[in-house]
């Protein structure tokens, strides 16, 4: 017999080592060369094992003594006082490091633009032609869309004025990994004509320069591949992408602008309130006014797109100034560049691109905002503190000293654009093309970083800089506006003729900030925030026609929720006769009446339908597209948004379609109850000191909560002595009445027995006695057992198991023969424990982090739920899960802590699958009781004992050195394969949110079974979850329920947590555990996937103690036993008679 | 069954006879698992309840073969006496006496091993010369075992006890209980009364009262103690008075800077290692 298996996961860690051996390669040359750290680095390097996790460092006494250097101890002093810990110092350090271009790909780089430059001063002299003949270019397309098509004036084509390098990478600020080289292009002055800034003349002919180029580059060896694309998403201003041919190709891209010559037009034309594109021009209609001149409407953003191209050499020369006194610039500006690429706001129209990010901090400096020897580090802090608390909306800054007399004042700029920033000639608005709420999402970041980045048990370095934040991660909810093209009808809808001229015909971005301030405006305190995502540039090879603005991929709208306000059905509006009301009737058109409140007050108000918390989440995406319908004729079908259809998975009541949270509700209120009940009770022996609920569904975080039900009699057997229902054989299982757990501590006394075996019979006295009190005191049915107390009431099974807060300690304690009493843990003793103090005490705390935080129940449903539909439920304890969750709630950066299920299943996918358990404890810091100090001990003390500890290794204010939940659970391989399916479910999911076809979303929660040896295939009838599977099959057969209003008390108590499935999973574990293991969904799922241990199929010597289930065979003198495969399978059918359907084997991957 | 040629026992070195256990007879073709037995031999057990020659020891019995069970299937080879089941070979356990079965843990549905008391020793013989391709049959017509959806059901009806019983069980222990426990205090009140002085000032000194302690230590009240006297010392000391001491708390501090430095940076070449820094 022959396993094969485990292939890939060999190969994955040669990989590993390979990459191992690079870095220390890497260090071993550091070492050479940095003397004076050669020691410590031996050190370091000595104690890191082959193998990745950290061991405790030792230091000889000697050297943590010895008389320190005046240079070490400045080190020391400076790590100690700048950072909460020098790592973060490093970490930036090494991250720089990382990012910076290296000697060689600067040498690649310098000799392609040589060999570029070169080729383009000899570009061929054209004749002649009129602007709107473009046959000329043989073979390459302009890069412009020509709308209007008509234009006048002359070109022709000439060798370029100058060529020179502009951008970050002259300045050495360029990083890693998208390497791109700005190449300035001047245009001869010969070409351009003075009025040409008119109606886009000028812009025509740079494109025709531009193609003109391409054209000549098209004959270049040296050029691997050409493209065409735009800058900041601005088809006035197209750019041509060259790469290097062959392997390099990855490594640089060439961006060649083309530029006017600097003095060419006067910036005074480009005054923000003036006018450069006539409307009888743009439109075709010839204007019927006499002054046509004078009443024509403003175009700024097509004038500082005019004007952006005169001053790139000029910026250049100012950064290259400021970036001269102050060392740290480059790395400073490096750190801001890599912050905003993780928020992906580094790209796209209306970025905030990295040209910016260096403007940003020479503002700084030159306000003395910033020192100049400051470090990168508190460089990027003070960037974020100024983005975070400086409104550019309101009050613009400029970077101009002396802007002469013609230049635009501030307020004049604030009137044309949203944001405000001037650059240093005082005529140009850097941020011309930013949208309020991009500023505003770059300001929710910056302070949202700092307040990371302020506290000490938050890793700021992963949060702020290593962390990737994209849309779908960040935002509770992500709609897309696909088919762009409506938003050309809004345009009209809502009169933006001008603001379309000036921004040539760009419908998205002319409709863009109006649709958005609409939707502000309808949603309100509904939300914290609400960000779009920036259009991309569009890139497209030389030889074909420019993308139309309706080919743009789809745009996405997030919003960060207020739970608070989120779910509310009513809009209320001002009274009837206050002014503001009309106001509410236009926004909210015929959906807003009048109505009369309980209060008195008479005020327009807008109702939404929604009878279940999981319908109420979809109110939002409701005004969405009402809104857009009714103002900007976006119809229904534009609006797409993903996750809606995780919801089904984890759907209690499909006619209300309830997700399980007011399912909870109902099971706490009845606790409640009870719990108030019992507290009550009259005439017990020893009053009650606590009654605590143990169950998850107290907690609202059971996958499915238990639902209330009403019996129906004739499908049971009755037991005789009216004990109770019993299920019939030849039905079907009835359904699963779940056993709702509460710990009821009794209180102490010196009457209480000291004896393990006397305590437990003076509790089932105690049950006994709360039974009789609670039969005639309430008139509940219950039933006594030595473990527990089942209480029927509501419909509900409540399972009351008394407790003795000494019994943990006496099953503890034992006498030495010495007549010492001394006290030693043991298995026993920590199940109680587990039972009776960590449970309920986990619940309560999550119970209060539910009143915290709305959303945090249904995330633990379906992240439990997938973890449940991949069978690794077993490994994954629910309550391992749950503080899983907990901790994205509770730590949540970078992000803002999840208000919406989807989000909280991504991040917890994400947390599952990224999480370093090897070398890290998850720290879920319940109710803020760990302090800083505690949570350094922690880690100390984690990476101190690693091996001794669990492989996942969870911490909570109670449970600081053991993790309970994780102890015996999961192995290694579990681990590891719970996180490789976290990855791909991960990929899967969010590839599917991100396109705008709806599609299957249990995908993710279907498990793969080709890796199982056995299938188990079970009769659906007697599985009694069926109807909760992933795939719910049609027929999910009577299970004797009837329908209707459960009794609050009385008549005969049900059959109990009765789950044949889960006892003959016990019994094949029992059985044959050592040899195989079995998975299971255990909600509804009818596989049982069987899979053997990889050395189950050893031969072993044959020993009295090593025979379970196998056979013997006898090679002379030698006995040896295997296992007995085909008897094994065949009591596999025989242990679960009634119950296996039939066995898939897999012997192609064993032989028997 | 025709008698065949090699109807013999499969006898395997180490002395175990190997019989084979088919579940049911109707299905003639299923597997079968193999039952191991031998005649139980222990040098050291002097327990009176696995009598050496009459008892015989069988390995691998499957989850679904209880007492009752067995003891039908080996009575075919001489009446069965008693039959002892356990999870691994070893001395038989004292059975918890005075508890009630509803006090007692559940067994587990494992494969064990069996030891069958036979009222006569020929019956071990018998047992052990059976041949292999004879099966045993557990689940037989007259006799049915209930295995699967039926047993589960039974269980969860026989886990349905009355109060009334329950309760009558609990009392049996605890009248137990509390008598054990009155004798023991007697039998300690006696113990100390010996020891108090008579009427003359005699104490009478006997061997049993060493063991009686004053007071009953335990570990916990050690440790306690321990603790109280070292604070009580920390408390005495002086701290940062002399110049000495003072200097040493500075090396002291930079020798924790150096320490965490170190840390750090190990955990730093840690990540190198694993290519953390790459952002993207």
């Amino acid at each position: 017999m022959k396993k094969k298996r485990k292939e890939t996961t060999e190969t994955e860690t040669e990989d590993q080592m390979e990459l191992l051996d690079d870095s220390q390669n890497e260090e071993e040359d550091e070492i050479k060369s940095v003397k004076q750290f050669k020691d410590s680095k031996r050190k370091a390097k000595g104690t890191v094992s082959d193998d990745g996790v950290l061991r405790p460092v030792k230091l000889s006494k000697k050297e943590l003594y010895k008389a320190p250097t005046v240079e070490e101890l400045n080190q020391l002093k400076e790590a100690e006082n700048l950072f909460h810990c020098s790592i973060l110092k490093m970490q930036m350090e090494e991250l720089l490091k990382e990012v910076a271009l290296s000697e060689q790909r600067k040498k690649l780089v310098d000799s392609f633009v040589h060999q570029i430059t070169d080729f383009l001063q000899c570009v061929p002299e054209s004749e002649v032609v009129e602007l709107d003949d473009i046959s000329w270019l043989s073979g390459v397309e302009v890069p412009f869309l020509l709308v209007p098509s008509t234009a006048k004036g002359k070109f022709h084509m000439e060798p370029p004025a100058s060529i020179n390098l502009v951008g970050s990478y002259p300045l050495g600020m360029c990083i890693k990994p998208k390497v791109s080289v700005d190449l300035a292009v001047t245009i001869p002055a010969s070409i351009l004509h003075p009025m040409d800034a008119i109606n886009q003349r000028y812009s025509r002919k740079r494109a025709l320069y531009l193609a003109g180029l391409a054209r000549h580059l098209s004959f270049a060896k040296c050029v691997g591949s050409l493209h065409y694309s735009c800058l900041h998403g601005n088809r006035l201003r197209p750019v041509l992408l060259l790469k290097p041919p062959g392997n390099a190709s990855s490594k640089v891209t060439l961006r060649i602008h083309a530029v006017p010559p600097p003095d060419f037009l006067k910036p005074s034309r480009f005054h923000p309130q003036k006018n450069n594109i006539r409307t009888e021009w743009f439109t075709g209609v010839a204007s019927t006014q006499e002054d046509a001149e004078s009443s024509e409407p403003p175009t700024p953003h097509y004038n500082s797109t005019v004007l952006g191209d005169h001053l790139p050499l000029s910026h250049l020369q100012f950064l290259s100034a400021v970036s001269a006194q102050c060392p740290a610039f480059g790395e400073g500006v490096a750190l801001l560049k890599v912050w905003l690429r993780q928020r992906e706001l580094d790209q796209g129209a209306g970025c905030f691109c990295g040209f910016l990010a260096s403007m940003l901090m020479a503002y700084l400096l030159s306000t003395h905002k910033v020192g100049k020897t400051m470090n990168p580090y508190q460089l990027l802090r003070n960037a974020l503190h100024f983005l975070a608390s400086t409104d550019l909306t309101e009050n613009g800054i400029t970077l101009a000293k002396n802007p002469d007399s013609k230049a635009p004042s501030l307020p004049e700029f604030h009137a044309a654009y949203s944001v405000v920033f001037v650059d240093p000639s005082g005529h140009l608005n850097l941020l011309a093309d930013m949208t309020v709420f991009t500023y505003k999402r770059i300001q929710h970041e910056a302070s949202l970083s700092l307040t990371f980045w302020d506290d000490p048990t938050v890793d700021g370095f992963q949060a702020l800089l290593m962390t990737p934040k994209s849309m779908l991660r960040t935002y509770d909810n992500v709609f897309k506006l696909v088919n762009l093209v409506k938003l050309q009808t809004s345009c009209k809808k809502l009169l933006l003729l001008n603001e379309l001229m000036d921004h040539s015909g760009n419908y998205v971005l002319t409709a863009l900030p109006f649709v958005l301030s609409l939707l502000q405006r309808g949603l309100g305190e509904r939300i914290h925030l609400l960000v779009h995502s920036l259009p991309q540039d569009p890139e497209w090879s030389v030889g074909s026609a420019p993308p139309k603005h309706k080919d743009q991929p789809p745009l996405s709208i997030g919003l960060l929720l207020n739970l608070e306000h989120a779910l509310s059905v009513l809009e209320r509006g001002p009274p009837a006769d206050n002014p503001k009301a009309a106001e509410f009737r236009q926004l909210w058109g015929s959906r807003s009446q009048l109505r009369r409140f309980q209060d008195g007050a008479i005020t327009e108000a807008v109702l939404w339908s929604g009878n279940s918390i999981s319908q109420r989440r979809f109110i939002v995406l409701k005004i969405i597209t009402h809104l857009l319908e009714l103002h900007a004729d976006i119809p229904k079908s534009c609006i797409t948004v993903g996750g809606g259809q995780l919801d089904d998975l984890i759907e209690c009541d499909i006619q209300n379609h309830t997700t399980g949270e007011e399912e909870s509700l109902e099971v706490v209120q009845s606790y409640d109850d009870l719990s108030r009940k019992l507290w009550q009770l009259k005439d017990l022996p020893l009053s009650i000191t606590s009654v605590q609920g143990a169950h998850q569904a107290l907690r609202y975080t059971q996958v499915f909560p238990p639902v209330p039900v009403r019996l129906d009699y004739s499908f049971f057997d009755k037991k005789k002595n009216h004990l109770g229902l019993v299920p019939k054989e030849n039905k079907p299982c009835p359904c699963y009445i779940a056993p709702i757990k509460v710990i009821v501590h009794m209180e102490g006394s010196g009457k209480w027995p000291s004896e393990p075996m006397a305590i437990r019979h003076v509790k089932a006295a105690f049950h006994i006695c709360l039974r009789e009190l609670l039969c005639k005191q309430h008139n509940y049915r219950c039933h006594a057992t030595p473990g527990y107390l089942d209480v029927w009431k509501d419909g509900l099974v409540f399972r009351i198991q008394v407790a003795y807060h000494r019994e943990p300690q006496i099953l503890r304690e034992s006498l030495t023969p010495e007549g010492m009493l001394i006290s030693r843990d043991n298995a026993e003793a920590q199940a109680l424990e587990l039972e009776t103090l960590h449970k309920p005490f986990l619940t309560s705390t999550l119970h209060g982090l539910q009143q915290q935080y709305g959303c945090f129940g249904v995330v633990c449903r379906l992240a439990k739920r997938w973890l449940a539909s991949q069978f690794l439920l077993e490994d994954i304890r629910e309550e391992a899960a749950d503080l899983l969750v907990a901790s994205l709630f509770l730590h949540p950066a970078p992000f803002t802590p999840p208000s919406s299920p989807q989000v909280g299943f991504l991040r917890f996918l994400h947390l599952l699958s990224t999480f370093d358990w090897k070398n890290n404890p998850l720290i879920v810091n319940l109710n803020g009781k760990l302090t800083a100090v505690e949570q350094t001990d922690i880690k100390n003390d984690f990476v101190a004992s690693r091996e001794s500890l669990p492989t996942m290794f969870i911490v909570t204010p109670n449970d600081k050195k053991v993790s309970v939940w994780t102890k015996q659970v999961p192995s290694v391989q579990m681990l590891q394969r719970a996180v490789m399916l976290a990855a791909e479910s991960l990929r899967v999911l969010e590839t599917q949110l991100d396109s705008s076809e709806k599609q299957d979303m249990r995908v993710a929660f279907r498990p793969p079974l080709v890796a199982y040896d056995v299938l188990i295939h079970l009769d659906s009838k007697q599985v009694p979850l069926l109807a909760k599977a992933v795939d719910p099959p049609v027929n999910t057969f009577q299970r004797g329920t009837h329908g209707g209003q459960p009794f609050a008390s009385g008549g005969a108590l049900p059959v109990i947590d009765y789950d044949p499935v889960r006892l003959y999973l016990s019994e094949l574990r029992e059985a044959f555990g050592e040899l195989a293991l079995f998975f299971y969904d255990p909600y509804g799922g009818t596989v049982i996937a069987v899979l053997w241990k990889p050395n189950a199929f050893e031969p072993k010597p044959f020993k009295t103690s090593l025979m379970n289930a196998r056979r013997v065979e006898v090679n002379g003198d030698v006995v040896t036993t295997v296992p007995n495969v085909e008897a094994i399978l065949q009591d596999f059918r025989i242990i679960g008679e009634g119950l296996v359907k039939r066995l898939e084997l897999r012997t192609e991957k064993w032989v028997v | 069954m025709a008698p065949s040629a090699d109807q013999h026992a499969r006898v395997i070195p180490g002395g175990f006879s190997v019989l084979s256990l088919r579940f049911s007879e109707d299905d003639a073709h299923a597997a079968l698992h193999q039952l191991c037995v031998k005649e139980h031999r222990v040098r050291a057990e002097s327990s009176t309840n696995r009598p050496l020659d009459r008892t015989l020891f069988v390995l691998n019995v499957p989850p679904y073969c209880t007492e009752s069970v067995l003891t039908e299937v080996f009575s075919r080879f001489g009446s069965v006496q008693s039959v002892e089941l356990k999870e691994r070979p070893g001395a038989s356990e004292t059975s918890h006496s005075g508890v009630s079965r509803h006090f007692t843990d559940t067994l587990r549905q494992c494969f064990r091993v069996a030891y069958i008391v036979f009222k006569h020793a020929s019956a071990v013989n018998a047992a052990k010369r059976h041949p292999e391709n004879v099966p045993l049959v557990v689940s037989t017509a007259e006799r049915p075992v209930r295995t699967g959806i039926h047993k589960w059901i039974q269980q969860y009806s026989d886990s349905l006890i009355k109060a009334s019983s329950l309760q009558q069980d609990i009392d049996q222990f605890m009248n137990n209980y509390d008598r054990q426990k009155e004798e023991e205090a007697e039998r300690q009140n006696q113990e100390a009364e010996q020891q108090q002085e008579d009427e003359e000032g005699w104490v009478k000194v006997t061997k049993s009262s060493r063991g009686v302690k004053v007071r009953p230590h335990s570990e916990t009240a050690n440790e306690r103690m321990l603790k109280r006297e070292k604070k009580k010392s920390e408390r005495k000391e002086l701290l940062n008075f002399y110049t000495w001491q003072h200097r040493n708390t500075q090396k002291e501090h930079i020798a924790e800077l150096r320490k965490k430095f170190e840390e750090d940076k190990q955990r730093i070449a840690v990540l190198r290692a694993q290519r953390k820094f790459r952002p993207y």
